[in-house]
């Protein structure tokens, strides 16, 4: 029997506040154990939480970027559970009435993946077990999350990967979230069950829990995938379970079945008052919201008419974006531009980090410039890339490696008296091409290319040595 | 006595249930205490329920009271607590707070 796989989606992100979401400690990553702490965050009897405006905020952001309805009244709970990473023995997070709700994440196929809610909450202390101790440093405890839940929508590793790539490119757009998964500043919680192909009903689902890295996400749904297809076609059942996904072995394990399934006891935050967010600021919010991923692909390759293999490589990041879309407010054509920054720039940007980053010599102004130069013909793309490399080496602008004579170019007089010199020069070259062999045509262009310096327009050059031997047939 | 239980307030399970949550275990005796000692505060509870005058379901409202979006706390770092001071009641090692080993 085939199976289809139906799977959806638990994500946390951690949002870029400067402060915790109920106290005023530092949200840094990076910093010594239990140096960004205070009685709030750390649990101390009688102390008490103070909600963070700007993590309100920053998921109404994340809810009208992922067309969410925002609950204008909204409050929060306490979700009860006994482990060390919380020093209260509850998280505070939101349940029956989450802040966002009934959204949508679209992939670039049209397919809708339907958002169940987004809700806020504080993420829990980081644990360390060594020998017969676990380590405890609560700085993580209390930086703000945004859980986000979709419903079972995906269908397969790939849309996965689109989904939670989408996600990631949605949240760094917006601004509240790096969402850097090495970092653990998104992490995902992968639920997957198999169902007859096409029957409605779900199927018992599993849960991998805790995946940081887009990977391992496509290599974990793929081995639950084929386990549980095993055991349901032997007449098997799958039994509910949380699992976890062991990188070495590309394997899952069971970390808890159902039996051990844990009770929340959910209840209303006490300490908290109802949140209560005008209209008026989700309006604010909306309207301000910057041109989504999806939206940027679209226009790159349906207005700016960028090839969609060319614009996938641009708009996955928020960097290259904003310096790509103000050298064309800045008139440089847009295919100019993308071509040299894929083809010239990234290869100096080896890492994903370094092209999210995108840190270079050049200013948006400079590769402008250069680029209409291009556009107008006045130098050639291969003048454009050698000058562009240097800029990016040593810095400095397009007028100190592009002079006057460059711009100036080479006349079509010029130009067919260099091929006349090239001809004169090579009479081999021009035999062998007169008798057939056309790929000989290159050794005349080697001849123009070094007279000029790479400057001339070697197209041109080959309609007049064409001209010139006469086989333009 | 047969009607007493049938009013029973917490069963044995749901006292286990709980015990287990809160990694906590009990002998014979102690949950039959345990249990007694919940029925009392449950009835404790009940009483004031009974108390209150006129709809105590306002009062139980969640949203009853609110906080407006703009008076929410400024996103502005303040100082955090020396570590020293933060680990002075616990044992801890290297700046951790160390307990006992929580995985196997």
């Amino acid at each position: 029997m085939n199976y289809e796989l139906v799977s959806g989606f638990e994500t946390h992100v951690e949002l870029a506040t400067a402060t915790k979401i109920f106290c005023g400690c530092s949200t840094k990553f990076g910093a010594s154990p239990n140096t960004h702490c205070c009685p709030v965050c750390t649990g101390q009897p009688g102390a008490l939480p103070v909600l963070n405006k700007k993590v309100v905020e920053f998921a109404i952001r994340a809810g009208l970027a992922t067309h969410c309805k925002i609950n204008t009244t909204t409050h929060l709970d306490r979700k009860n559970y006994c482990y060390p990473d919380l020093p209260k023995a509850y998280q505070i997070s939101q349940f029956d009435k989450p802040l966002c709700e009934h959204g949508y994440v679209e992939l670039e196929s049209g397919k809708k993946i339907r958002l169940t809610r987004i809700h806020i909450e504080e993420d829990a202390g980081k644990l360390v077990h060594e020998r017969g101790y676990t380590f405890i440093d609560y700085n993580r405890g209390g930086v703000p999350l945004i859980e986000i839940v979709s419903e079972p929508d995906i269908s397969s590793p790939e849309e996965a990967r689109e989904y939670v790539e989408k996600l990631q490119l949605i949240m760094r757009y917006i601004g509240v979230s790096d969402c850097k998964m090495q970092e653990g500043s998104m992490r995902c919680d992968v639920n997957i069950s198999l169902r007859p192909e096409g029957s409605k009903e779900l199927g018992t689902r599993t849960e991998i829990k805790n995946m940081n890295s887009v990977s391992f996400i496509e290599k974990a749904m793929a081995y639950e995938a084929g386990r549980q297809a095993e055991i349901l076609s032997s007449g098997g059942k799958i039994e509910q379970a949380t699992l976890r996904f062991d990188e070495n072995t590309g394997e899952t394990y069971v970390m808890r079945t159902k039996e051990d399934a844990q009770d929340y006891r959910y209840f209303p935050e006490p300490d908290l008052l109802t949140v209560k967010i005008p209209q008026q600021k989700v309006e604010e919010i909306a309207s301000a919201l910057p041109e989504l991923p999806l939206e940027k692909f679209r226009r790159y390759t349906d207005v700016l008419g960028i090839s969609v293999q060319n614009a996938r490589l641009l708009y996955r990041y928020k960097a290259v974006c904003d310096f790509f879309d103000r050298c064309v407010l800045l008139g440089a054509g847009a295919k100019n531009t993308s071509n040299l920054i894929l083809g010239t720039i990234y290869s100096t940007l080896s890492t994903e980090e370094e092209k999210e980053a995108f840190d270079i010599r050049v200013s948006a102004e400079d590769m402008a410039e250069l680029v209409r130069y291009v556009d107008g013909g006045k130098i050639n793309i291969t003048l454009a890339q050698m000058t562009l490399s240097k800029m990016l080496k040593v810095g400095g602008k397009v007028s100190d490696y592009i002079s006057e004579a460059d711009l100036a170019g080479i006349s079509e007089g010029e130009l067919e008296e260099l091929c006349r010199e090239a001809v004169a020069a090579n009479p081999k070259a021009a035999e062998d091409y007169k008798s057939g062999k056309l790929k000989a045509i290159g050794g005349l262009f080697g001849y123009i290319k070094r007279a000029t310096q790479g400057k001339a327009d070697i197209k041109k050059a080959e309609e007049i040595i064409i001209r010139l031997l006469g086989n333009d047939k | 006595m047969a009607e007493s239980q049938r009013e029973q307030k917490i069963s044995k399970e749901q006292f286990r249930a709980l015990a287990r949550l809160s990694r906590l275990s009990f002998s014979e005796e102690e949950e039959e205490q345990f249990i007694a000692g919940f029925e009392e505060m449950i009835t404790f509870c009940d009483g004031i329920n009974s108390e209150i005058e006129g709809d105590a379901s306002s009062i139980r409202e969640v949203d009853a009271r609110e906080i407006a979006l703009g008076d929410l706390r400024a996103d502005e770092v303040v100082p955090s607590l020396p570590n020293e001071k933060i680990l002075s009641n616990v044992h801890g090692e290297r700046g951790y707070f160390a307990v006992k080993r929580v995985v196997k």
